[in-house]
């Protein structure tokens, strides 16, 4: 099977700011550090990451929150690059994310239409070629020429997912489509993605929601601090992350009697 | 016989390699429609809830030259190379209000596009390159002023006119490299925004822009040109008021943005790769 995406011993560092007292702000105004950017300290997101997926393949990456499955993305995306290893994409890549960021409040509907379709990388024709669809899918045509600063906030949403939805793309990126919208358009999302994948699309699926994650994943990665921790056939690692969530749930008890303990010595900040 | 398949794109670890960034420009070819779309918008957003819309792009440089003209012929005389000083103000205003405009609006494009810098990836250069082309915009509307000026005076129309042509290609460069290279320190040093305002303040009294080249004295004359605005502004000025060019000072800007301009672009892309994790 020709493969679609590759991982290739991926590693992504980020520069956090280190915490700092105000005092020790005070200090550093005098001293010459101030002037090379605030201290900063190495925070791996991602440690050596490999995998791949075969063209048609629908994966699912689970894990914890700041595990580092966002930084994935980013890097599926090209939206940050990786400080080491390489990604290789076989295919044209497309987010199936809420883009209403991009819309300029003062542009009409249509326009904005135009302006986040040419931002994920459509040419205008095709945009115009599709432009009925998209409309009937955000459900918003009686509203196309009114500026979207008067639209209401589920409105902007749809138009915004919309137009990510219509992307022809051979790989797609889906990040927790089941927080967008009221749930008559997140079964309309998850219709269009299904469709997707009987076309013969490469799904990569981001979820909390393990159930979907084993409904419709042929294959499952669990990232955990930044490693690939498990992988394999779904029923299997989502039953290892639960045993593992299960486990730190315990272990966190723990740590949380022993964290008590020390702050009885610490005045107490509400 | 089996070929491997390509990949059709590889994303790698920043680094400095011409490959990388002839590539770069490929994939800032084939987003031209976003390039396009996001100017128009640009040019048309700025204006709407306006009575007067783009008419201010006439009015801001037409009051500057009545103040400067009061001041600089009243008060105290000003050389202005045997033109009437009002049309010689003018034609020194639009160029550095274009560069000035373009500089401005650009520097805080990355900065102030956040929210879709870290959503999608598109070339990153696209948003300060839409504010220097919307500046050429209103440099265009307010060109109709200059004509106006130009035919109140009686100004002949003779060939130095087409030195326009060369004086706004490198003043254009200029504005472009200016914002790359100042948008792309803005998203780590914020510091940059807000020494700009007084920098271009200084800026407008170093560049020939409301005295003539001609009038500096001779001892700073070599000093004076290494400021690449200098041969570009008063190279456009004297194209419209009919005067023959200052090739040299031309000349001199032209390298300068020759060599800015790459130089301005490879900075751009080195921190274009990590713009989302900073901004």
């Amino acid at each position: 099977m020709p493969l679609d995406v590759e991982f290739d011993h991926v590693s992504k560092r980020y520069l956090v700011a280190a915490p700092g007292s105000a005092a020790a702000t005070g200090a550093k105004l005098l001293s010459l550090r101030r002037w090379r950017g605030a201290p900063r300290l190495p925070f791996w997101a991602l440690r050596n990451v490999s995998f791949a997926v075969r063209r048609g393949e629908t994966l699912g990456i689970v894990g914890a929150n700041g595990a580092g499955k966002s930084t994935i993305l980013k890097l599926l995306c090209g939206i940050t690059t990786p400080t080491a290893g390489e990604i290789r994409l076989y295919g044209r890549v497309a987010a199936l994310i809420e883009i209403g960021s991009g819309f300029h409040p003062e542009l009409t509907g249509r326009e904005n239409v135009f302006l986040s379709g040419t931002l994920l990388g459509m040419r205008r024709r095709e945009i115009a070629a599709k432009l009925d669809a998209i409309v009937a899918f955000a459900g918003i045509d009686s509203f196309l020429d009114t500026p979207v600063k008067w639209y209401s906030s589920g409105m902007y949403v749809r138009l915004g997912f919309a137009v990510a939805a219509h992307l022809d793309a051979e790989i797609l990126l889906v990040d927790e489509v089941l927080a967008v919208g009221d749930e008559a358009f997140q079964a309309r999302c998850l219709a269009r993605v299904e469709e997707l994948r009987r076309r013969g699309a490469t799904i990569i699926l981001i979820s909390h929601d393990l159930a979907a994650v084993e409904r419709v994943c042929e294959r499952v990665l669990l990232i955990e601090r930044g490693c690939v921790a498990l992988e394999g056939e779904p029923r299997q690692v989502v039953r290892g992350y639960r045993e593992r969530l299960i486990a730190a749930a315990a272990d966190h008890q723990g740590h949380d009697s022993r964290f008590n303990a020390d702050a009885l010595d610490r005045p107490l900040h509400v | 016989m089996m070929t491997l398949p390509q990949p059709v794109r590889v994303i790698r670890p920043v680094s400095w390699g011409t490959v990388r960034m002839v590539s770069a420009l490929g994939t800032l070819a084939r987003h031209g429609d976003l390039l396009r779309t996001l100017t128009a918008h640009r040019v048309s957003v700025r204006y709407k809830q306006s009575l007067l819309g783009p008419v201010w792009a006439l009015v801001q440089p037409f009051a500057l030259m009545l103040i400067f003209t009061v001041v600089f012929t009243r008060l105290v005389r000003m050389p202005s190379d045997g033109v009437p000083y009002g049309l010689f103000a003018y034609a020194g205003l639009l160029p550095w209000t274009f560069f000035a405009t373009a500089t401005t609006n650009g520097t805080t494009s990355l900065v102030s596009h956040a929210q879709l810098v870290t959503r999608v990836y598109f070339p990153r250069e696209i948003l300060p390159i839409t504010y220097v082309i919307a500046a050429l915009v209103d440099l265009a509307i307010a060109l109709s002023g200059l004509v106006a000026l130009a035919m109140w005076f009686k100004v002949p129309v003779t060939t130095h006119l087409l030195f326009v042509v060369p004086s706004l290609l490198v003043l254009s460069a200029l504005a472009t490299a200016a914002a790359l290279l100042l948008s792309a320190w803005q998203v780590r040093f914020r510091d940059v925004g807000a020494a700009l305002p007084l920098v271009l303040q200084l800026g407008l009294f170093a560049s020939p822009v409301l005295y003539p080249l001609s009038a500096v004295p001779p001892r700073w004359s070599t000093w004076y040109v290494l400021n690449p605005l200098a041969g570009a502004i008063d190279g456009f000025r004297r194209a419209t008021v009919g005067v023959a060019p200052d090739v040299h000072a031309l000349a001199i800007s032209a390298v300068a943005a020759l060599l800015l301009l790459p130089a301005a672009y490879i900075v751009f892309k080195h921190t274009e790769a990590t713009v989302a994790d900073v901004v």
